[in-house]
């Protein structure tokens, strides 16, 4: 088997998200290792504490819209600022095409995928 | 009931009949009264007035060129003309220009002025009442339209969950373990996401009409296809599209359209039918473009063809939302486009559409 990545960070606010989706994640084997976030600002404490150590940060970033405080689009204005950059995925339940355009417009976005999570959406994704 | 007082402004430069004036109205209407017309206008700055009687004949100012000078800046106070002689340039200039309610000859009758004074702020109540029903309806439509906007986005995310928690149940192939439930939960949820796809879509076509956009149906129907065989692969699809010169409309509209169409044409198939197959043809030319998309599944009683796009209308036996063709048709009025349907039990449905191209 191709080595696959090592380590995904997974920044959502729901609690119940998170946990299927670590779970479809896990099954699905796309990680050695997951990271859980619970906000943005969760994750961007994360990002800056290991700079000095970039084995220790994610390989991969997956990326909700809807976070009370920080939003998806407002973690990615502080993102863009970290020098040690991954890719990012946005996971959202939104059919709005505003935040589909938006989110896909985005340097660092290489995709929106939508809610329900499709393992096999996310595989295509990371080997790319 | 005590009615409020009116509030009148009249404008002469005789004093005699401003005086005159007071004399006969102050006991019906709050008065204001000023020498000229840059008086006038000092009072209008700082009262709300509803009626304003100006004198035609008055130095420097005349009555029509100060209702000209105010239609921008005071455009709702109504406005009548008080003339000392037959000038008929002076009232057709007042009535082209002034926007004047009405004139009224010197020297004027105090009944004659009372009821035109009423009148006028009779239409002056019109006018402000009728501009505050507007804009009430145009909140509340906005507000409503925010409303199912928010509840769709706000109930479909943890209805995405369910469907995430059966995807995972498939995964760890316990989807069976508990006769048909987990089945059944997945039905009713995959139901429910449909209503609040098909909600959002009402709500976003009840928006303006988006900025033309280039359309590639060559791109648009295999996207389409996908979307929407994703989960019938049972379905033949023959595809042909003569598209020469491009395209320019509603991009959204369209996909909402043709999206719901090819949906319904899978959907609706017969499930004895061994060769299901759905047929699209797109012909594009500088005026319009020309798409016919036929099925051979269960067809459409000829009683309900008339019907088949009214909003919650569906057949007994196989129920959808009642909202799709609804959808499909409030869409294409938007843009213009026309719908025509052909049916029969035996053959299956031909729905033609054709859509102006904006060019």
């Amino acid at each position: 088997m191709q080595s696959r990545p090592k380590k995904l960070m997974l920044i959502d606010d729901n609690e119940i998200d998170l946990k299927i989706n670590a779970k479809l994640i896990n099954l699905a084997n796309l990680f050695q290792e997951i990271i859980i976030c619970r906000s943005g600002e969760e994750a961007l404490d994360f990002l800056n504490k290991y700079l000095s150590t970039p084995e220790l940060l994610p390989d991969f970033i997956l990326l909700d819209i809807q976070m009370p405080e920080m939003d998806g689009f407002e973690f990615l204005e502080h993102y863009k600022d970290f020098p040690e950059k991954r890719p990012v995925a946005m996971l959202s339940s939104t059919l709005d095409f505003g935040d589909i355009k938006r989110a896909e417009a985005n340097p660092y976005v290489i995709k929106l995928l939508k809610k329900p999570l499709s393992p096999s959406e996310l595989e295509v994704l990371i080997s790319r | 009931m005590k009615t409020p007082a009116v509030r009148v402004l009249y404008i002469d430069d005789e004093e005699n009949n401003l005086q005159a004036f007071k004399a006969s109205f102050r006991r019906q209407y709050e008065i204001y009264t000023a020498i000229s017309a840059a008086e006038g206008l000092k009072i209008l700055q700082n009262v709300d007035i509803q009626v304003i009687i100006a004198d035609q004949k008055m130095p420097n100012t005349t009555g029509v060129e100060f209702f000209k000078s105010i239609t921008q800046t005071y455009p709702d106070p109504i406005r009548i003309l008080l003339t000392g002689y037959t000038d008929i340039e002076a009232l057709a200039d007042a009535i082209n220009h002034g926007d004047i309610y009405r004139y009224i000859t010197k020297p004027w009758n105090d009944l004659e002025l009372h009821n035109s004074i009423k009148n006028a702020y009779d239409a002056y109540r019109s006018k402000i009442d009728l501009r505050n029903k507007m804009a009430e309806l145009e909140k509340t439509n906005d507000e409503l339209n925010r409303f199912i906007y928010s509840i769709s986005h706000e109930l479909r995310a943890p209805l995405v969950s369910v469907i995430g928690i059966v995807n995972l149940v498939k995964m760890e192939g316990l989807y069976h373990s508990s006769g048909d439930y987990w089945e059944l939960i997945e039905t009713c949820s995959s139901k429910l996401d449909y209503y609040i796809q098909k909600t959002l879509q009402y709500y976003k076509n009840n928006k303006n009409v988006a900025e033309p956009t280039v359309v590639d149906f060559d791109q648009l129907i295999k996207d389409l296809i996908e979307m929407y065989a994703h989960s019938n692969k049972e379905t033949q699809f023959t595809v042909s599209i003569d598209q020469s010169v491009p395209f320019k409309g509603d991009l959204f509209r369209i996909e909402v359209i043709l999206g719901n169409l090819i949906s319904n044409a899978i959907k609706y198939q017969k499930v004895s039918e061994p060769n299901k197959k759905v047929n699209i043809e797109v012909e594009v030319n500088r005026e319009q473009a020309q798409i016919n998309i036929s099925d051979n599944g269960m067809g459409i009683l000829n009683e309900h063809l008339e019907k088949i796009f009214t909003q919650f209308f569906k057949s007994k036996v196989h129920h959808g939302s009642g909202l799709g063709l609804f959808i499909v048709k409030e869409a294409l009025n938007r843009i213009d486009g026309r719908i025509a349907v052909s049916s029969d039990i035996d053959h299956g449905t031909t729905f033609k559409i054709t859509i102006p191209n904006a060019k």
